[in-house]
């Protein structure tokens, strides 16, 4: 093996490069908004041509928005999650980045659960909000979303609010199955799992397509948005490092003038 | 498609991809303003003299 395949990085090691990364990010994005807007925009037309259902009525269309928008929220977290891992295990310099910047995606998606959840229980369940299992732990993950961007924003010490999130992160990572299984575990208003469930999904295929093609459109403007956000993060820790540096220079600028000064007057 | 509007719950209906639409345009927004102002600022800084590691090294 030659020196050179030895030095040069690969795959995620290669990422790691913020530069090479923003560039792959660059070239990236224009596919990724093509993919996003048709897959909204079929879903959005097979959503609304479906028929009513025989109980819901016209209101089962909420679903397909306030169903992709809680699966975003959990999978946003598990992104954070891994970021936590990168940081802690193998201290990936973009593994804080990821983290950091899933977190007010995170925050937005799990904010549309409960909104649009909110908005369909009125007419189904008679009430916009119950204290029951499954919306109690949805609520705590946005209190968690919000409480972690707050510990990113209090610690100036980017190498020690990225250990001391990371741990919060998996902590809070316990929240997630509590959410997922807290329809069978506990009594609660909120229906049982009707899509991820052992023994297949038990909704009508004509409902079933047109969550699915909703969520791989929320997945990719997800995918989309985190990317972005990503790319703004590494453009602030630029910002801040040239900043320093500025600071740095004219500081031992300032101390050559005044030393120069003194050996003069001596 | 089923026509919506004069519907029992059409209210609902709109509100919820109301909500949803404009969240997600916010979110949007958010991220390509501050886009454009951290891009700025970067210029700022090398307009400056002080040079990103990435690019003083090259």
């Amino acid at each position: 093996m030659s020196i050179d395949a030895v030095k040069r990085p690969s795959g995620l090691t290669a990422l790691a490069n913020p530069t090479r990364f923003l560039a792959l990010v660059k070239v990236l994005l224009p596919y990724l908004w093509t993919a996003t807007l048709i897959l909204l925009g079929l879903a959005l037309w097979m959503g609304f041509s479906v028929p009513d259902d025989y109980q819901q009525g016209r209101t089962v269309r909420i679903m397909f928005v306030h169903v992709p928008s809680v699966w975003m929220a959990m999978g946003a977290y598990m992104v954070m999650v891994s970021g936590a891992l990168g940081v802690l295990v193998w201290r990936h310099p973009l593994a804080d980045v990821a983290a950091r910047a899933a977190a007010p995606l995170g925050a937005a998606f799990t904010f549309l659960g409960l909104a649009t959840g909110s908005i369909w229980g009125r007419p189904m369940w008679g009430t916009w909000w119950v204290w029951d299992a499954r919306l109690t732990s949805f609520l705590v993950l946005f209190i968690i979303y919000l409480g972690l961007m707050a510990l990113w924003n209090s610690v100036e010490e980017p190498a020690k609010s990225a250990r001391m999130a990371a741990v919060a992160v998996l902590v809070g990572a316990l929240n997630i199955p509590i959410i997922r299984f807290s329809v069978e575990w506990f009594t609660t208003l909120h229906q049982g799992p009707s899509v991820v469930r052992a023994g297949g999904p038990s909704l009508a295929p004509h409902f079933l397509y047109p969550l699915l093609i909703m969520g791989l459109a929320f997945l990719f403007l997800f995918i989309t948005l985190h990317l972005m956000a990503m790319r703004n993060e590494i453009m602030r820790r630029q910002i801040r490092t040239a900043q320093r540096k500025a600071a740095r220079s004219h500081q031992s600028g300032g101390q050559k003038t005044s030393k120069s000064t003194s050996e003069t007057s001596t | 498609m089923t026509s919506l509007f004069g519907t029992k719950y059409f209210g609902f209906i709109v509100s919820a991809y109301g909500i949803t639409t404009v969240v997600l345009l916010l979110m949007v927004a958010w991220i390509l303003l501050v886009h454009r102002s951290r891009k700025k600022q970067l210029a700022r800084l090398e307009e400056a003299g002080i040079k990103r590691a990435s690019r003083s090294n090259g």
